[in-house]
């Protein structure tokens, strides 16, 4: 009678235990549900996100726009940037620039023959199957502004369909402090960004 | 008491060989064989990786669904997959795809 009360009693305890240990560590790690706060706690809601680890936010280099009516004053100069992103067969890349909530960008891309396209952002600390698309209409290029509606980095996903190579050529202005490559190989490049002084005067 | 305590220690260790970090990747190449639900895949940098398959993968040509005992050797796929690492990973879909033309 009374191993079959310690025998309960041990599977109750090992029930606890394991509920404690699903909702504490298993969820957060594998499904990055966190409801207890232990996952960011012990950096295992990192886990949960597929990709790789997120682009750490620069300390005090925000740029964050102070909106009078319809001018908007920034804590720095704007940047700009130009690139070619050439994609080898069925690659596909992402370019990503970091914003502030509120900061804008002007752009501009084209490719030379038909990708598939997804402009969209992933917010600071939100993991990264959370991401918010923006637009994802088949296009081959665009023209436009973007106005940042979270702080984080936001920016383009190109899939080559095809087996020829394809070239991407972007430009983008704006108040944006950093460019990242997150490439179809696993692998991650931060790019720099020039600032107004880059460019030459006209006399 | 002491299957309680053997009990306790042994949950812990079972769930948490449950975490583990899971990655997406593209790998691209040709299929160098297919056997026992593994495709190894040779990738244009010349390593050859080892993909599981389960019931659920999604293989395609031509936009049409096919089955596993059409990856034969020689056919280029575009797999994306799902696991720790490359190499042993679990293969959402394969989408078998015209030759690539050498540079």
């Amino acid at each position: 009678m009374d191993s079959t009360r310690t025998l309960f009693t041990a599977m109750a305890a090992a029930l606890v235990v394991a509920a404690i240990v699903l909702v504490a560590f298993v969820m957060p790690a594998e499904y990055g549900i966190d409801p207890l706060g232990t996952g960011r706690a012990l950096g295992l809601t990192a886990i949960a996100s597929p990709g790789l680890a997120p682009v750490p936010p620069p300390q005090g280099d925000t740029l964050a726009p102070t909106p009078m009516g319809p001018v908007a004053l920034y804590p720095g100069q704007y940047k700009f940037d130009a690139r070619e992103i050439v994609l080898g067969p069925y690659e596909y890349v992402e370019f990503k620039y970091r914003l502030a909530e509120g900061a804008t960008m002007l752009f501009a891309w084209s490719a030379s023959s038909d990708v598939m396209h997804d402009f969209h952002g992933d917010r600071d600390g939100a993991p990264a199957d959370a991401a918010q698309s923006y637009d994802a209409a088949p296009r081959r290029q665009a023209d436009g502004s973007f106005t940042a509606p979270f702080t984080g980095i936001h920016g383009w996903y190109w899939e080559n369909p095809g087996g020829d190579e394809v070239t991407i050529s972007l430009h983008t202005a704006g108040f944006y402090s950093a460019a990242y490559r997150f490439n179809s190989n696993r692998t991650r490049d931060t790019h720099e960004v020039r600032a107004l002084d880059a460019i030459p005067s006209d006399n | 008491m002491k299957r309680l305590i053997i009990a306790l220690l042994a949950v812990p260790v079972l769930a948490g060989s449950a975490v583990s970090a899971h990655d997406e990747f593209r790998i691209i190449g040709t299929v160098a064989s297919y056997k026992a639900n593994v495709l190894a895949v040779k990738k244009k940098e010349g390593q050859t990786v080892s993909i599981r398959l389960d019931k659920q993968t999604l293989i395609t040509k031509d936009k049409k669904k096919v089955v596993p005992a059409d990856l034969t050797a020689g056919l280029t796929v575009v797999v994306d997959a799902y696991g720790d690492f490359e190499d042993d990973s679990l293969a959402l879909e394969i989408r078998i795809v015209p030759p690539i033309a050498a540079r």
